[in-house]
C-alpha cells in the first residue's frame, strides 16, 4: 500500500533528516512510528502526502509515485487522510462544515450526501450532538475526534496521525485512542506517530523506532518491547516507559 | 471674533434655476458617495487579488504586488491624481483620447480619472491588510487544508481568505472611511462633489463659515455611520466562541 524507496531527504541542503528510507506498509496494516523528538518520524510521514517534499528516492501510494512530478498529488491527497498533532480544525466553520468541505469541494458530493456522511461518522466518534458546534466551543479530545472524522469523510485508503494525542491533557488521550483503535479493528491502513506505547503495544502490528533519521528497529510490538536490537531504542524505550510503571 | 452667524444661508436661492444652497450640498455629497463607493469596489477586488499574491508560494506574483505597493503608497495622492487626469489620457490611442477629452462630460471624464486614481491607490493598502490577515493564520489552517485535497484556489476561497477578512476588518473599516475622505482631492480637478460644492458656496455667500461648518457635520455624519455599519458588519459575521482569530 505504502512503499519508500531510497528515500533520502535534507532541510537546507545539509541537515540530512531522513537517510536512506526503505520500507513497505501492507494494506490494513497498523505501523507505530517512534523515537525521539527530532529524530524525523513526523517529517517521515508527511512525506508521504508530500506536505514535506524529498530530495531522493520514490514514494508510493498503491501504483501512484506521489513524488513524481507529472503525480497530481491532490488526487493522492484526497486519498489519504491525516490527522495533527494541533488538530487544524478550521474555526470560522461548524464541525459539520468542517467534515463536509472536502467531499463537497474535491469530491462534489451533495450537501445531502456529505451532511449524511458526516454526521454517520459523528455519530461513530461519539460527537453527533455536537455537529451544529464551533472547533473554539470543544475541548481538546473532542477536537480530535472531529478531524479524525474530518480525514475519514473523504472515504480514504490510508490514515497518516502526526503524533494525535500529544497536545491533549492527559484524561482526553483515552477517547482519541479508542477511536484510533476501533479505526484500526476496521481494517484501515494506518502509520501512527506516537508516545503511546500502550496503543504501540495493543493495536499495532509493526513498531518503526527512528533515530537522526534512520530506521533502527522495524519489527513487531512484541519484538520491540522485550528485545530491542538498537542501544538507543533501548535507552528511548527506558525513558517513554519509566513514568507508567514508576 | 465678531461674526454673525447666518443658517438661513443654506436656504437662499443661488440664483442658478431654482436651487438653494442646500441642493448644492446634496449634489456634492451625491458625488462624494458615488466616487468613494466606486473607488472601493476596485481597491477591494484589486487590493484581495494583490494581497492574495503577495503570500502565494511563486516568487514572480509575491514580486509583481510587492512593486505595485511599493510605488502606489510612496508617491502622494495628489501626484497619482494628476498624472491620471492630466497625462495618461494623453497617451491613450487617440479615438480614445478625444472621446475622453471632448465627447464626455467634463464631470464624467473627472469622475473616471479620480475613480481609477483613488481605487488603485487604496489597492495598495487593502493588499498589505488582506497580505497581513492571511499571514496571521497558523500554518496549519492552509496545511489541513491541503491534506484533504483541496487545491490552492479553494484553500484560499473556502479557508484562509474567509478567516482573514475576519481578522482585518478594523482596519480594512479605516480605509473604507480614508475613501470618504480621500475622495475631496477631485475638489482640485473640478469635480463638484462635497468639497468643491462647499467652497462654491462659501465664495458665492461669503458665508465660509457656516459653508465649512456643515461639510465637517457631513463628513463627520457619513464617516460614522459608516463605522458604525462596519461594527455591525463585524458582529454579524463574528465566529461564535472565538474572541480573536489567529495567533494558535
Amino acid at each position: 500500500m505504502i512503499r519508500f524507496s531510497q528515500v533520502n531527504k535534507w532541510y537546507d541542503r545539509e541537515h540530512h533528516v531522513l537517510k536512506h528510507i526503505s520500507l513497505e506498509v501492507k494494506a490494513g496494516e497498523v505501523v507505530v512510528v517512534c523515537g525521539p523528538s527530532g529524530s524525523g518520524k513526523s517529517t517521515l510521514i508527511r512525506t508521504i502526502n508530500q506536505l514535506e517534499p524529498v530530495e531522493e528516492g520514490e514514494i508510493w501510494i498503491g501504483d501512484v509515485q506521489v513524488n513524481n512530478p507529472r503525480t497530481n498529488i491532490n488526487r493522492v491527497r484526497e486519498n489519504v487522510g491525516f490527522v495533527f498533532q494541533h488538530f487544524n480544525l478550521y474555526p470560522h466553520l461548524s464541525v459539520l462544515e468542517n467534515i463536509t468541505l472536502a467531499p463537497m469541494q474535491v469530491k462534489k458530493l451533495s450537501r445531502a450526501a456529505a451532511e449524511e456522511r458526516a454526521i454517520a461518522l459523528l455519530i461513530k466518534v461519539g460527537l453527533a450532538h455536537k455537529k451544529d458546534a464551533y472547533p473554539a466551543n470543544l475541548s481538546g479530545g473532542q477536537q480530535q475526534r472531529v478531524a479524525i472524522a474530518r480525514g475519514l469523510a473523504m472515504e480514504p485508503k490510508v490514515m497518516l496521525f502526526d503524533e494525535p494525542t500529544s497536545a491533549l491533557d492527559p484524561e482526553m488521550i483515552g477517547e482519541v485512542l479508542k477511536v484510533m483503535q476501533d479505526l484500526a479493528e476496521s481494517g484501515m491502513t494506518m502509520m501512527v506517530v506516537t508516545h503511546e506505547m500502550g496503543f504501540a503495544r495493543e493495536v499495532a502490528d509493526r513498531v518503526l523506532f527512528l533515530d537522526h533519521g534512520e530506521i533502527l528497529e522495524d519489527t513487531t510490538p512484541e519484538a520491540f518491547f522485550t528485545n530491542p536490537q538498537h542501544d538507543r531504542a533501548r535507552q528511548f524505550l527506558k525513558q517513554v516507559l519509566a513514568p507508567m510503571h514508576g | 471674533m465678531n461674526y454673525n452667524w447666518d443658517w438661513r444661508v443654506f436656504f437662499k436661492p443661488t440664483g442658478i434655476g431654482n436651487e438653494i444652497y442646500l441642493d448644492w450640498f446634496v449634489t456634492g455629497l451625491g458625488w462624494t458617495i458615488a466616487l468613494a463607493l466606486s473607488a472601493w469596489v476596485i481597491a477591494l477586488l484589486l487590493g484581495s487579488l494583490l494581497g492574495v499574491m503577495r503570500t502565494l508560494p511563486g516568487r514572480y506574483a509575491a514580486r509583481i504586488a510587492g512593486a505595485y505597493v511599493e510605488l502606489f503608497r510612496n508617491v502622494p495622492l495628489l501626484v497619482q491624481l494628476f498624472v491620471w487626469y492630466f497625462i495618461v489620457p494623453d497617451w491613450l490611442p487617440e479615438p480614445l483620447e478625444d472621446w475622453f477629452k471632448q465627447d464626455l462630460h467634463p464631470a464624467i471624464s473627472a469622475f473616471i480619472s479620480v475613480t481609477i486614481c483613488l481605487g488603485l491607490f487604496t489597492a495598495a493598502r487593502v493588499c498589505e491588510q488582506v497580505r497581513t490577515g492571511i499571514q496571521a493564520l497558523p500554518r496549519g489552517q492552509a496545511m489541513a487544508a491541503y491534506a484533504l485535497g483541496l487545491s490552492l484556489p479553494q484553500v484560499y476561497r473556502q479557508v484562509l481568505l474567509p478567516q482573514a477578512f475576519r481578522i482585518i476588518i478594523p482596519p480594512l473599516t479605516s480605509e473604507f472611511l480614508n475613501v470618504f475622505k480621500n475622495s475631496s482631492v477631485a475638489s482640485l480637478i473640478g469635480l463638484m462633489e462635497l468639497l468643491a460644492q462647499t467652497k462654491q458656496t462659501a465664495e458665492f455667500t461669503a458665508n465660509l463659515f457656516e459653508a465649512f461648518t456643515l461639510a465637517t457635520l457631513i463628513y463627520f455624519t457619513l464617516n460614522m455611520g459608516l463605522m458604525l455599519f462596519m461594527r455591525w458588519v463585524e458582529k454579524r459575521v463574528r465566529v461564535p466562541g472565538l474572541i480573536a482569530l489567529g495567533g494558535k
